[in-house]
């Protein structure tokens, strides 16, 4: 059995992808204690070992039900639902059929959960939902749920899963957001180690420094992920406002700019099928899809900043996260 | 609230909650403290003048000497204290630091390495904005090569007489003192050689040139050293050691000061939303990613440095987020005003220029963005 140990985040990463490495993720979940992680994300070492499986899960590009158990977290003290036994979905919108809910990972044994915005939430057996497998690289399982409108039964009404919502959307986009960043990070691995063995013009295509810098920048953009997420980790249920949306959007342009010079550092080689880049890069590409995409996110929180400027307040809450509320007195306080 | 002087040996603002707070409810009530340093300056005199007399009246209150140790003219605490000092100023509308960087690039290396007595009595002169520093370390032949440094040292009874030149210096022009980078070894012994000295710019011997800058200010300078003399006792760290300090004052001005500048992008930032279009709200969002990432980094850096340890190499990735978090800044800025490229009749207008303009130079000053990314590659990377 793998025991989570006491340290830093990175060693929990490097727990998380020995035993997510061995095979079955749902075994992997176990070992780690995961599930007992889960009843725990008050308390701050717990938490910032429950989301390192989500950066080794990018890193080893596997498949597991933490995700959607993650997402349901919130919901389940409303419905009166066990932990462990119900995963949710994750929504995306999609210009063709607008919000489109998408359960990621595996859903074997578990019981679905879908919120729609505006019309509560239920919770159905899997019978009761069509899941549509979507095929794309990546090694991540994702089905679409088709719900069949005619049996919608709002299980927590709405006022109840609004509040839910907002927990649930900010858990997981910091947790997606450390799986685009473990997704750059598998694709870095394989550029710099290309770039040390590939030899042209009579040395490793790594001693020129337009590689060497493309592939620093690419690490700098993974840098900045891991200290937005691993900051949004710390501090827990005090996150300062809307930083669930900057992490996801960060992560999202991010990790997808990483993928695109390490693409260029691996030449066509990465383009191929074959090679196992496109992997790394399509599911940076499907996770930013999830919860908000960078583009939209971005683009809604300077709308935000413009319509409701206040002063900043990132700084402080970030460094100080139990700054007493008086700082915040005659200053105009952003809501969540 | 009272100012914290007079508190005794158990010093409730040493709680950094406490300090937040005390220092936010002081500032709130005491606006004419602010409103010199807060109003457009285009001439540079004129904001290190401000801002210089801003320093006095927070030392005298007491809220500067927090994070500085006893003995060195401060109340203890931790750099964190000073990350929310100037987070604060930032807050209530002070515009940069002009000039007193350098408590945060050079104060830590001086307090570490510097001879306690000298740095005892200089530090609070600093604090307390009497005397300003500057950094003498670039030279014609050593800018990224900076072990290449040429200007010589050499022992005579018991001080030392050095020649040569220095560009390139940071705020000479208005320093009483410069923390200065000389060989001692031989020029084969490149960065074994080189030995950190506390110049007085003051001293015959030293000749100050301002450098004025394609922004219009006068940052820095050339400085010709001809058979200047120092004292012994104002070596920093060791004799041949000076590769050391200037790791050590690298450490911070990448890893840990990226922290103090972008508390005042986010005041540009604020201070922008007033002409802003919602046609430029991606550019805003994304100005707002790159602020966000260099909180994220500098906080974990701020945070290693209270806790006793230097970042190394990967200070260089908390460099770079800052020279992004400037530029996205800046652009976005001038993408909503463009008068900016143009006008400079409005005092206003002609700093947010300078800033501007300012933002293009974050990428060569303090270490190349080539050179931070060579350190990535090779130090972190282990590419060969």
């Amino acid at each position: 059995m793998t025991t989570i140990i006491d340290g830093h985040p990175s060693e929990f990463v490097a727990v998380a992808e020995r035993a997510l490495g061995n095979g079955n993720a749902s075994t992997a979940l176990a070992s780690l204690g995961w599930w007992q992680l889960l009843r725990d994300l008050d308390d701050d070492e717990s938490r910032r070992a429950l989301f390192s499986v989500f950066r080794a899960q990018g890193r080893a590009l596997v498949n597991s039900t933490a995700l959607a158990a993650l997402l349901a977290v919130p919901y389940l003290d409303d419905a009166d639902l066990e932990l462990g036994t119900v995963a949710a979905a994750a929504t995306r919108t999609s210009p063709r059929r607008g919000t489109v809910h998408v359960a990621v990972g595996e859903l074997v044994g578990m019981r679905l959960l879908v919120d729609r915005p505006g019309r509560g939430a239920s919770v159905m057996n899997a019978d009761r939902v069509r899941l549509q497998r979507i095929d794309l690289p990546g090694r991540l399982d994702l089905h679409e749920v088709h719900l069949d409108e005619s049996r919608w039964r709002p299980m927590i009404p709405e006022d109840t899963a609004a509040r839910a919502r907002r927990q649930s959307l900010a858990l997981g986009r910091v947790a997606v957001a450390l799986e685009m960043l473990g997704a750059a990070e598998g694709a870095l691995e394989l550029a710099a180690e290309h770039a040390r063995g590939r030899e042209q013009f009579g040395q490793p295509i790594g001693t020129f420094q337009a590689v060497q810098h493309l592939l620093a920048w690419a690490m700098t953009d993974c840098a900045a992920i891991e200290a937005a997420a691993d900051a949004a980790v710390a501090s827990g249920a005090a996150l300062p406002p809307r930083f669930d949306e900057i992490v996801k959007a960060l992560a999202g342009r991010n990790a997808r700019r990483a993928c695109e010079r390490t693409l260029q550092a691996l030449g066509a080689i990465g383009f191929t099928a074959e090679h196992s880049h496109h992997h790394f890069h399509s599911r940076v590409l499907a996770l930013d899809s999830l919860l908000g995409t960078s583009a939209d996110l971005t683009h809604a929180l300077g709308r935000w900043l413009r319509e409701e400027p206040g002063d900043p307040q990132l700084p402080t809450a970030l460094l100080f996260p139990a700054t007493p509320d008086e700082l915040l007195v005659g200053k105009e306080v952003l809501k969540r | 609230m009272s100012s914290p002087t007079a508190l005794s040996a158990e010093d409730p603002l040493i709680d950094l909650g406490a300090y937040v707070t005390g220092l936010d409810r002081w500032l709130a009530e005491r606006p004419e403290c602010l409103r010199e340093v807060a109003l457009p300056a285009p001439s540079f005199a004129d904001r290190v003048a401000a801002m210089s007399r801003l320093m006095e009246t927070l030392y005298a209150a007491g809220w500067s000497k927090y994070g500085w140790p006893e003995g060195v003219g401060g109340l203890g605490g931790s750099i964190l204290h000073r990350a929310a000092l100037w987070d604060a100023l930032a807050r209530h509308g002070v515009p940069g630091m002009a000039l007193f960087e350098h408590l945060e690039v050079l104060g830590p290396t001086l307090v570490a390495l510097g001879p306690r007595p000298f740095v005892a009595q200089a530090l609070p002169k600093f604090l307390g904005g009497r005397e300003r520093w500057a950094q003498a370390f670039s030279e014609p032949g050593a800018g990224s090569d900076l072990a290449n440094v040429r200007t010589r040292a050499v022992a005579v009874d018991d001080d030392y007489v050095i020649t040569g030149r220095k560009i390139w210096t940071s705020w000479a022009r208005y320093a009483r003192w410069a923390l200065l980078l000389a060989r001692t070894g031989t020029p084969e012994a490149r960065h074994r050689g080189l030995t950190a000295f506390v110049l007085d710019l003051h001293d015959p011997g030293v000749e100050v040139t301002p450098i004025e800058q394609a922004n219009g200010t006068d940052e820095l300078a050339e400085v010709a050293l001809d058979d200047a003399r120092v004292p012994g006792d104002r070596i920093v760290g060791d004799v041949n050691g000076g590769w050391h300090v200037a790791m050590h004052i690298l450490s911070h001005e990448r890893g840990t000061y990226p922290w103090f500048r972008h508390c005042f992008l986010y005041g540009q930032l604020r201070d922008g939303l007033e002409r802003a279009r919602p046609e430029h709200d991606q550019a805003l969002g994304n100005a707002l990613l790159d602020l966000a990432a260099t909180t994220a980094a500098s906080r974990a850096a701020l945070r290693a440095q209270a806790a006793g340890s230097l970042l190394g190499p990967r200070a260089a990735f908390t460099k770079l987020l800052l020279c992004e978090a400037e530029r996205a800044t800046s652009d976005w800025v001038l993408a909503n005003d463009a008068d900016l490229a143009i006008g400079v009749q409005e005092d206003d207008v002609a700093v947010h220029r300078q800033e501007y303009l300012f933002s293009r130079i974050v990428t060569i000053y303090g270490g190349s963005q080539q050179m931070q990314l060579n350190t990535i590659a090779k130090q972190v990377l282990g590419l060969p």
